[in-house]
């Protein structure tokens, strides 16, 4: 699909790839410092206790130790972090470098050991001696929201940390009309990121220039910056942040986390060169935890299957620390819940709790249990009314004339296509079909089942929405395009990438605007000191955000080309002109014929010699841009897919999986197909595999990936892409993003298929990971 | 997440390999492919200080038929026994077992020693040996001796071998005309540590009953759990669907499965007691010539 | 303890004299000893194959051997393969976009890799069982499965 266009929408091979394939990329340990030092942290084995005392000194007389430091020290190197959005309902937290009064979680770091290599770090890590006073710890979400219970944060009066509720037209009076009053409930097990890099960094103080130079692999470099420069009490001009290579990110990559900012003061403080790498223990136990949520639904229905009202209760269990504010997860999800679906009628409440866990961050799909609650909620009222799961949804899903449609929470919809979707999965997977094949296979002792799930992904946030929504923040990104003199065209953007190939689809979409090759343009991005400040990589915002301001950019210089090419040519104005593939092209006689002239002789012209450029143009060709998008972008798909289950085990088998998908303008479909494969892996690891887990007493049982499983291979199916294409009307080129939303299809779809396989046995699944465990227990007796 | 410093010894001979555990006792520790040992190392769950490296001693790789006993070095890697003609010939069982350990690199160097004197419950080389009654064959700087699977495995990564002691070889009855096979193992993930797996032999006499039967259970108690005596009540049965399942049920029952935070012990007696019935017709298959 | 056991290591055919203290890592040696960075680190216990290497050309993860019970053995890396250019698998998992982030991808061209040298026509079950001791987190693995089945095949034209 190129639809007009030269260079945007083509499936180009990624020009970052050789490095990687070859072992030559260049992740931040991979870069050479001489004379660094090793961080490594002591950590808190308890979930909850006081911290009587600190005693390092066996340690920093231990071999190779050149440093260790506690809460104490860093206080006076670093300031207080403070979360308090002026949100309704959220309740603020502080966070101090390293905790003074108490750990609240299993993996608190307490202490940082500097030494000459990581090895002898782990052995004095091993001679600190922290007097610990244990203290009850809080491990579950509604004992810690129970009155009475342990305070995880003693600065607030409960644990209760965000309380948003609101109501949008007349639930009550349709809960009245109801023929039917059908409740559902959903839960994911708590998750983690596990990019198969862990976090790291390195600082480098430059005492003579009194600059901070940090080396991380962050997905928000800019935002990053800010707030180190802040915590360090230096101006942002004394602080550069490097991003290398990142081995995955998935939002765990954007946050000052305590253990970066420590290294950064530890460089300062001890003007060496210091690095820290978090192993996977500490990784999967204490970098930052996502989704461990509980759902309900209460939907009013008619007997044909039309939902009258919908009221939705959150509860999330957020950890123990904010790192972002507590309210930002779930606000998403009860904001965007009714999806594709007409409901005007609509409540919710979202309860944030804080327990003695390692603190939540936003992880792939934040909003992930949207979809699952949305589409899980009409699989009930199917089965509560005896009514086919898709002539529910198909009752209940906007229609194209109903758009653009203004859902209860004020959210718009606009150039999507949920019904588009549905029925073109529906026919790939041969659903008709599949109906009359799982009767023939229950008689036979064999179950399969099918699950649909339709997905609203909100993509890309302006900047009006912060503002509505009453959130500090920008959703603007911005760019620079420069044209050097000779011919070279470097650009930049303020996005940093884990593996999403910016460096080829930002290519295409500069390339596209300014009229040369995506091989042309060389994309620098990561380094704070050359990108321009922007907001970063997150939610699914590259697209639209990055490459909507990648393109304007290279529009607008392509604008300074045709006006310098229109001069050398003699012509008094540059409408007749374009340029491909670097080359200036005119439009005589009705076709489009090579004028001549290059995009290198203009560039010889802007620098060299700007005596001949047009009247009071300035010499140079470059270009900086700034975008705002609009306030919310979407995109949309319906994933489909069969499973079997071997009742006697517990055991799923995913036989296929078929995803329709939307995304709009595409910059590159083929890069766009690996995001939504890798999505909706991530979405089946949560809903099957990964769990991490905790016991009663806050002591985490997941601390290696021999207990949390990240699926494989071997247990994932095929995916069976088909892409869609409708414009958004309002953005550059129609581009709408994407990226969380496989997260979202995967986890209802999946166990959508699950509870069509139980159908039989006259039971739900309604908690994730759907372990064989789980699935035995819900049979037992019933088989 | 490093290891703990200790001291390194390559052992260049078997003698000097037990010497150098005579030397260090309880402080020693024997490395061959390390796939179960380095990972505790490298949590610090493990912390010899003296490690004793045996992947240079010569002769401990065999794989060889003496009579109707099949003879496996302990340093035979798990590859090595997937792929030998010898034991896919003579003990296809063990073969099956062997290919199904974690992945290609982790077969390429673990050891049939090392598994065994790992003993973890749900390791598939210490249910083989069990089913087999393998005569496991040990030295130490101050003799041999030979431990029946039945009396070295002691519980959770607790064996009959004293901290002096190499795990030389094993030897294991070859298959006989006209047995059958059946391995079946349930893990999460392929490649992971099983759930629970059954391994069961059994031969027919020419009525179509049952002659001989073996049968074991790995991952459901703190070590591998045998059918015993029960085998013998077995002789003369017709094997047909419901003796499967009635077998199955009553060797089930019979354990006394492990119990934790994320697989109940009633999950894994179930489990059990579905591997068992589909070993049992998967070994029946293959007295009659069926791949099943 | 820390002292430093002299040790030749032979890495993609070159050798090369290192002391290091036992304890450390042919992982860790091979980066920081021998500047091999495109052996991969993340999770030091076997489990997620990004340090997957050849001892004497069957695939191994660095992460569990310690450098020196490496004397005598021949090593190879990533660093080792194709010889300056792309090898078929590597070209194929580019063409098929077989990677995103590449943290992963090292230690599945060396799984690969080394089946293919054994190994000529797997099915895809079969490749979806070699890639299971190799983690990624990125892609979902079915354009790397696609890479291998697209390598056999043309190997096989």
């Amino acid at each position: 699909m190129s639809d007009g266009f030269d260079v945007i929408g083509k499936p180009l091979l990624r020009k970052e790839d050789r490095r990687f394939l070859t072992g030559q990329g260049r992740y931040l340990d991979d870069i050479v410092i001489p004379r660094a030092l090793h961080a490594c942290f002591v950590r808190s084995p308890h979930a909850h206790a006081r911290i009587r005392a600190i005693d390092v000194a066996a340690a920093k007389a231990a071999p190779g130790v050149v440093a260790v430091v506690t809460g104490a020290e860093l206080a006076d190197w670093t300031t207080t972090l403070r979360m308090a959005p002026p949100i309704e309902g959220l309740v603020p937290m502080e966070m101090t470098a390293l905790p003074r009064d108490k750990v609240r979680f299993q993996g608190d770091p307490v202490a940082c050991v500097v030494a000459r290599d990581r090895y002898l770090a782990e052995d004095a890590v091993e001679q600190v001696a922290v007097d610990y006073e244990p203290l009850p710890a809080v491990a579950d979400m509604t004992a810690a929201l129970a009155p009475g219970a342990p305070l995880v944060d003693d600065a607030l009066a409960s644990n209760l940390v965000s309380h948003q509720h609101a109501s949008f037209g007349n639930p009550a009076q349709r809960f009245r009309e109801a023929d039917r009053i059908v409740e559902a409930r959903f839960s994911q097990g708590r998750q983690t990121h596990a990019p198969i890099e862990t976090r790291g960094c390195a600082a480098i103080w430059d005492e003579g220039r009194q600059h901070l130079t940090f080396h991380i692999g962050n997905q928000v470099p800019h935002g990053f910056r800010t707030q180190l420069a802040a915590r360090l009490t230096l101006s942002e001009s004394q602080v550069t942040i490097v991003c290398p290579d990142i081995g995955g990110g998935f939002g765990q990559k954007i946050a000052l986390y305590r253990e970066e900012l420590t290294v950064a003061a530890l460089a300062r403080a001890l003007k060496r060169p210091v690095r820290w790498r978090e192993d996977r223990i500490e990784n999967l136990t204490s970098a930052s935890h996502a989704r461990e949520d509980f759902v309900r639904t209460r939907t009013a229905v008619a007997r044909d299957g039309r939902i009258l009202a919908l009221e939705v209760e959150i509860v999330e269990d957020f950890g123990a620390y904010s790192f972002y504010p507590a309210n930002y997860l779930a606000r998403v999800i009860a904001m965007i819940l009714t999806g594709p679906y007409r409901i005007q009628d609509y409540a919710y409440d979202v309860k944030i709790a804080l327990t003695n866990k390692c603190g939540a961050g936003p992880m792939r799909a934040p909003m992930a249990i949207t979809s699952w609650v949305m589409d899980g909620t009409i699989e009930a009222v199917a089965r509560a009314l005896g009514l086919d799961p898709v002539a529910v949804r198909r009752v209940n899903m906007l229609r194209a004339d109903e758009l653009p449609y203004t859902m209860a929470t004020g959210e718009r919809l606009e150039d999507v296509t949920p019904r588009e979707t549905l029925e073109a999965a529906l026919t790939a997977i041969g659903y008709d079909g599949f109906r009359r094949d799982q009767a023939a296979d229950r008689a036979r002792g064999r179950h399969r089942g099918l699950g649909i799930c339709a997905v609203v992904e909100s993509t890309t946030y302006g900047s009006t929405f912060y503002k509505a929504a009453g959130i500090p923040g920008s959703g603007h990104e911005a760019a620079w395009v420069r044209v050097d003199p000779s011919g070279a065209v470097s650009a930049s953007v303020g996005l940093m990438a884990s593996g999403q190939g910016y460096e080829t689809a930002l290519a295409q979409a500069v390339a596209e605007g300014l009229g040369v090759t995506a091989d042309a343009v060389q994309m620098q991005m990561g380094n704070t000191d050359i990108a321009p400040y922007g907001m970063g990589s997150r939610g699914a915002r590259g697209a639209t955000a990055g490459g909507g301001t990648a393109y304007l950019a290279g529009c607008e210089l392509n604008a300074k080309v045709r006006s310098i090419a229109a001069g050398m040519l003699g012509l008094n104005t540059a409408d007749e002109l374009r340029m491909r593939a670097g080359r200036i092209e005119r439009h005589v006689a009705g076709a489009w014929t090579d004028a001549g002239v290059t995009l290198v002789d203009v560039a010889r012209r802007a620098y060299l010699d700007p005596t001949n450029l047009p009247a009071g143009m300035a010499p140079g060709l470059d270009c900086h841009k700034t975008y705002d998008p609009p306030q919310m972008t979407y995109s949309n798909a319906t994933h489909v897919c069969e499973v079997e289950l071997d009742v006697a085990t517990g055991q799923l088998t995913l036989l296929r999986y078929v995803i329709a998908e939307d995304c709009g303008t595409v910059l590159n479909p083929a890069l766009v197909e690996g995001q939504q494969h890798g999505a909706t892996a991530m979405g089946l690891g949560g809903a099957l595999y990964e769990q991490v887990l905790y016991d009663a007493d806050g002591q985490n049982l997941s601390a290696s990936f021999v207990d949390y499983l990240l699926p494989t291979a071997a247990e994932l199916p095929p995916f069976e892409v088909i892409a869609m294409h409708t414009p958004n009307r309002r953005t550059p080129t129609g581009l709408k993003g994407m990226a969380e939303g496989g997260v979202m299809g995967a986890i209802g779809a999946v166990t959508n298929a699950v509870n069509d396989a139980l159908a039989p046995f006259g039971v739900i699944a309604e908690r994730q990971p759907l372990t064989p465990m789980y699935l035995r227990d819900l049979l037992r007796g019933r088989t | 997440m490093k290891p703990a410093a200790f001291t390194y010894h390559a052992a260049r001979s078997l003698d000097e390999a037990l010497a150098l555990l005579a030397a260090h006792g309880e402080d020693g520790k024997l490395i061959a492919g390390g796939q179960s040992l380095v990972p505790m190392m490298n949590m610090r769950l493990a912390q010899p200080r003296h490690l004793v490296d045996i992947n240079a001693v010569a002769g401990l790789d065999r794989i060889a038929l003496e009579g109707d006993r099949l003879v496996l070095g302990g340093l035979v890697r798990h590859q090595a026994l997937a792929r030998a003609p010898l034991v896919r010939a003579h003990c296809p069982i063990l073969a099956a077992a062997a290919a199904s350990i974690g992945h290609h690199a982790i077969r390429a160097r673990g050891t049939l020693g090392g598994s065994l004197a790992h003993a973890d419950p749900a390791a598939q080389l210490p249910l083989i040996a069990c089913l087999l009654d393998a005569a496991i064959e040990l030295r130490s700087a101050h003799g041999a001796r030979t431990v029946a699977a039945a009396d070295f495995f002691a519980g959770v990564f607790a064996t009959a071998l004293a901290p002096d002691e190499l795990l030389t070889a094993i030897r294991v009855p070859c298959a006989v005309p006209g047995q059958g096979w059946g391995f079946r193992l349930m893990s999460r993930r392929v490649g992971d540590f099983a759930l629970a797996a059954a391994a069961v032999i059994v031969t027919l006499d020419t009525a179509g009953r049952v002659e001989t039967l073996q049968a074991a259970l790995g991952g459901v108690e703190a070590t591998p759990v045998t059918l015993g005596p029960m085998a013998y009540t077995q002789q003369g049965q017709t094997p047909h669907a419901a003796w499967c399942a009635a077998l199955a049920t009553s060797f089930a029952a019979a354990c006394d499965p492990i119990d934790d935070p994320r697989v109940p012990a009633a999950y894994r007696g179930e489990l059990a007691e579905a591997l068992l019935a589909r070993a049992l017709a998967d070994a029946l298959a293959r007295t009659r010539g069926r791949t099943p | 303890m820390s002292e430093r056991v002299a040790l030749s290591l032979m890495v993609n055919g070159e050798a090369h004299e290192v002391a290091v203290p036992a304890r450390k890592l042919l992982s860790d040696v091979l980066r920081e000893e021998l500047g091999l960075t495109g052996t991969h680190v993340g999770c030091e216990h076997g489990a997620c194959g990004a340090c997957t290497i050849w001892v004497d050309g069957a695939p191994a993860r660095a992460c569990l051997i310690f450098a020196v019970q490496m004397t005598g053995r021949a090593i190879t890396t990533i660093e080792g393969i194709g010889d300056g250019a792309l090898t078929a698998f590597q070209q194929a998992l580019h063409e098929q976009h077989g990677l995103q982030c590449g943290f992963c991808t090292p230690g599945i061209v060396m799984t690969v890799e080394a089946y293919l040298k054994e190994n000529a026509a797997p099915t895809e079950a079969e490749v979806r069982d070699l890639l299971s001791g190799n983690l990624c987190r990125c892609t979902g693995y079915h354009n790397i499965v696609k890479a291998v089945l697209a390598t056999v095949a043309t190997a096989r034209a």
